[in-house]
């Protein structure tokens, strides 16, 4: 009752601050000055058009009234056309998104399998030559602007070693000889699924470069967050027990310590998760990988305010039910924190 | 115990995926062929043998070779592929897979048209009424009929939905199908039609059965139902598009032609230099100017095609408001402006300095119209003229922020304004906030309005009546001009050129030196349009009347 309780109380939060983020980028998008009726008949529209395009956009109705329209039709799926492509946003939404999902979702995976081993060495020889290393690699990985990383990457992967491709998602050989069979939009998991080989490998060697760029600032974050917490753990009475009982080192620091000091990781991680689903915008745009970041930069060169609002909220709702599901886990690992 | 073993065994087996599979990426074939074919490089005559090779039905496409595909590096998204919507870059896209009824040439043809899907066309004396008569033996990628009544449907749905550039329509009140290869446009107000019928957006004749049967997101989504070369195979947004041969092309195919296209859309220049410079694409623009010197001096694989667009750089005067109210002011400003420098220091090998509103290029250009020059000297007689001896002017010009040509043209002409005593406050604004400012009350709007203009209509009117035409409610005339001889003229010249283009260029040309004369604006310059290609690929030609376009199937390796 109690988890019933906290969930509902939590979920009523949640909708409260996606309908105040509706309202402030709709009213926004509505105030700055633009026209997107003259955005919407193209690049030299007559008034004849303009006008038209208003009624057809249901611009010549008072805001409250569009914005009930707005609501309406997000409540039934629709989040409306955007003005550049004409193309109803959901669909778009549903094209671009699963890039992204796998570019952060690889981001997230490189940044636990480096993140996390090196935080718990990091903490168990604190003040040692590996300490000092990683605490640097850390220090590096958060302070270090994606744009220049992403490019000294390409100049050195593709440019000098010409072991990786520069961009996009797929090559063009493989993307005319070996297409994938689009089940999810994930082109990793399609072409496993399918048994596509040479793609999956294609796939694989486009993601690396793109992922490890994103995964940069998630890969300090949590060998900081994992460091402190194991240092803070490994003085505890517990551990102290297990060693004088002579459980293997490798079992103190991985099972019976990390167990404990990992929940502070797990929340940075979430976070770092929604923060990267903005973060890949720059990234993608660099490795031309045709996510939500590129078609949100193009939203936003072409200001074109029905996306932009739509990917804003699209985003907001991630991070909200990934705030909700951390603290939902962070209760049920620790028995310490109060649902209250 | 056993779980967490079992987590680092995943990680593991994962991990040394990632390691074996970093192996060298499969190199792409980019050698020089020994033999080239050559296509000619303009088709402007009526082609009188139809050579139709037969599909040839293979159970299993063959892997096409690196050679005969065409690869497009692409720098923007193909936001609109709906025939009559399209309205942007897309048009690269669409002018491979539709077809018009005439085709504007490339300056420097024999002749302003050829014939594409109309094999002749005529009009009455006043050009009220266009007689096309249509090439036969065409089937759209659908495989129906191309006839008279596909012409009909194809206009007359364009111009209903309205969408786009479909106001190039507006003149025709009636269409008539003859016969099947016979079409009659009856026109509520005179106008060049043939001309009309060639635009690179609202003019593509498409599939009735087809259209009919899709909405709009269908062809957003990869489709296309045209008459054109290539057919639309696959599209992924945002990353590439692949278009295939038609093979029942009316005009036939030969060998060394392209059998695919690929546009390979990347959104940042050096992925695109990149591309270029490995092989991996065939064509290009949007490369950074500052590196165009490079890849000519050390790419001799790369060709580099740099040739005037129809895009010009213009910068509105306020005619309404005082002091540029006065055409003295006027004239003084026009010879203030360091052209030369301007153009040498910031644009480089990317614009010349125009001459009229009409680029150079395009018919209706004139040659020996007058130019303002940099002549302070001349420009402080006429201020004193006006009574302004020691300038004591406050200015302010508007352009569109991020635009780094238009910043820095500001900021060397402030320069030079500062110094006879005029004050230029350069404000960068979006380009919403910049035309709503230009839209409103001339007397509160600002005195200088530096913007860009394109044709979507290759015609002088459209640049003449655009932005100088007097407008009751302000759109495009941020000049704010209002000459009812002028209005005249060029009106008059834009009826004339359904009948005789020769009168009509003379008057357009007139029409200019009016608005030189009367000083509305400062015309800083025409650009130009650079594209890289790969030197094996033959037959490209610039058509700045299809900004961008390759015209793949004109093209052969």
């Amino acid at each position: 009752m109690r988890w019933f309780e906290y969930l509902a109380r939590r979920l009523l939060w949640a909708i409260l601050v996606i309908i105040s983020v509706s309202i402030i980028t709709f009213t926004i998008a509505r105030v700055i000055p633009s026209d997107p009726a003259a955005a919407w008949v193209g690049t030299h529209p007559t008034h004849e058009q303009i006008a038209k395009a208003r009624i057809e956009l249901g611009l010549d109705r008072p805001l409250w009234v569009q914005y009930y329209y707005y609501v309406r039709d997000l409540l039934r799926g629709n989040f409306g056309t955007s003005i550049h492509s004409h193309q109803p946003i959901a669909s778009d939404i549903k094209t671009y998104l699963p890039a992204t999902m796998e570019l952060v979702l690889a981001a997230m995976f490189i940044a636990i399998v480096i993140g996390i081993p090196l935080g718990v060495l990091s903490g168990a020889k604190k003040g040692s030559i590996l300490d000092h290393l990683t605490r640097l690699i850390s220090i590096a990985g958060v302070s270090m602007p994606t744009f220049w990383l992403g490019l000294l990457l390409q100049l050195f992967f593709f440019g000098l070693l010409g072991i990786l491709p520069i961009g996009s998602r797929l090559s063009n050989e493989v993307a005319l000889n070996s297409p994938i069979d689009k089940i999810t939009g994930f082109y990793l998991l399609d072409s496993a699924v399918t048994g596509n080989w040479v793609a999956f490998k294609d796939v694989l060697l486009h993601l690396i470069l793109p992922s490890f760029t994103l995964a940069t600032y998630p890969i300090g974050l949590v060998i900081r967050m994992t460091r402190s917490s194991m240092v803070e753990v490994l003085n505890e009475n517990y551990i102290l027990a297990a060693r004088v009982a002579g459980i293997p080192e490798r079992t103190v620091l991985f099972v019976l310590a990390l167990k404990n000091a990992i929940i502070p990781t797990i929340t940075v991680l979430g976070l770092s998760f929604v923060y990267s689903l903005t973060g890949a915008i720059l990234v993608e745009v660099i490795f031309s990988w045709a996510g939500l970041g590129v078609y949100t930069t193009d939203a936003i060169l072409a200001i074109d305010f029905p996306v932009i609002v739509t990917v804003t909220l699209v985003i907001t709702i991630f991070y909200v039910l990934i705030n909700l599901l951390l603290d939902l886990i962070q209760a049920a690992l620790d028995p310490r924190v109060s649902l209250q | 115990m056993k779980k967490h073993s079992l987590t680092f065994i995943i990680i593991g087996v994962v991990m040394s995926i990632l390691i074996t599979q970093c192996a060298p990426i499969p190199t792409t074939e980019v050698t020089i062929p020994t033999t080239e074919v050559t296509i000619p490089t303009t088709e402007v005559t009526i082609p009188t043998t139809e050579v139709i090779i037969p599909t040839t039905e293979a159970t299993t496409p063959p892997e096409v070779s690196r050679k005969a595909i065409f690869v497009y590096a692409h720098p923007s998204d193909l936001p609109n592929l709906d025939p009559v919507g399209s309205n942007s870059n897309d048009s690269v896209v669409t002018s491979n897979c539709y077809e018009t009824l005439t085709f504007y040439n490339p300056p420097g043809s024999a002749d302003v048209l050829s014939p594409e899907l109309a094999i002749r066309w005529e009009s009455n004396v006043d050009a009220t009424e266009w007689t096309f008569y249509l090439r036969e033996g065409v089937t759209f990628q659908d495989g129906t009929p191309f006839n008279a009544e596909a012409v009909k449907y194809s206009i007359m749905k364009t111009k209903e939905i309205g969408a786009g550039s479909a106001y190039i329509w507006d003149s025709v009140n009636k269409i008539e199908a003859v016969d099947d290869y016979t079409v009659k446009f009856i026109l509520s107000y005179s106008a060049p039609l043939d001309l009309i019928a060639s635009t690179g957006y609202a003019a593509w004749i498409y599939s009735q059965q087809t259209y009919d049967q899709h909405p709009p997101e269908w062809f957003n989504e990869g489709h296309c139902a045209g008459t054109g070369p290539y057919m639309i195979e696959s599209y992924e947004r945002g990353s590439r598009l692949v278009m295939t041969r038609y093979e029942n092309y009316w005009g036939g195919w030969k060998p060394g032609q392209f059998e695919k296209i690929i546009f390979d859309i990347s959104q940042d220049p050096m992925i695109l230099q990149q591309k270029i410079e490995s092989g991996d694409a065939d064509f290009t623009y949007r490369i950074p100017p500052d590196n165009i010197a490079n890849i000519k001096a050390n790419h001799p694989d790369i060709v580099v095609y740099t040739n005037p667009s129809f895009q010009n750089l213009l910068g509105f005067l306020n005619t309404k408001k005082p002091p540029l109210d006065n055409p003295l002011v006027r004239q003084a400003l026009s010879y203030t402006f360091p052209y030369e420098q301007f153009i040498q220091g910031v644009m480089g090998d990317r614009a010349t300095q125009a001459r009229g509103v009409v680029p150079k290029g395009m018919w209706g250009h004139g040659d020996d119209l007058f130019q303002y020059s940099y002549n302070l000297d001349k420009a402080k007689d006429l201020l004193t003229q006006a009574g302004f001896p020691n300038g004591g002017l406050k200015l302010v010009m508007t352009y569109s922020t991020g635009d780094l040509d238009e910043q820095q043209l500001g900021e060397i002409w402030k320069a030079e304004l500062a110094k006879l005593g005029i004050e230029l406050d350069v404000q960068g604004m979006t380009w919403e906030a910049q035309w709503d400012l230009g839209k409103a009350d001339p007397m509160k709007a600002q005195d200088i309005f530096v913007m860009y203009w394109w044709p979507d209509l290759v015609s002088p009117y459209t640049f003449l009546n655009g932005m100088f035409h007097s407008e009751e409610t302000i759109l495009w005339n941020l000049n704010y001009y209002s000459n009812p001889q002028y209005d005249k003229l060029i009106d008059d010249g834009n009826v004339m050129s359904g009948t005789d283009r020769q009168k009509a260029s003379e008057m357009f040309i007139q029409a200019q030196q009016i608005l030189l004369d009367d000083a509305v604006s400062l015309f800083f310059c025409d650009l130009s349009n650079t594209h890289l290609a790969r030197a094996d690929v033959k037959g490209f030609v610039d058509n700045p009347a299809y900004p961008h376009v390759v015209f793949v199937y004109k093209l052969s390796r």
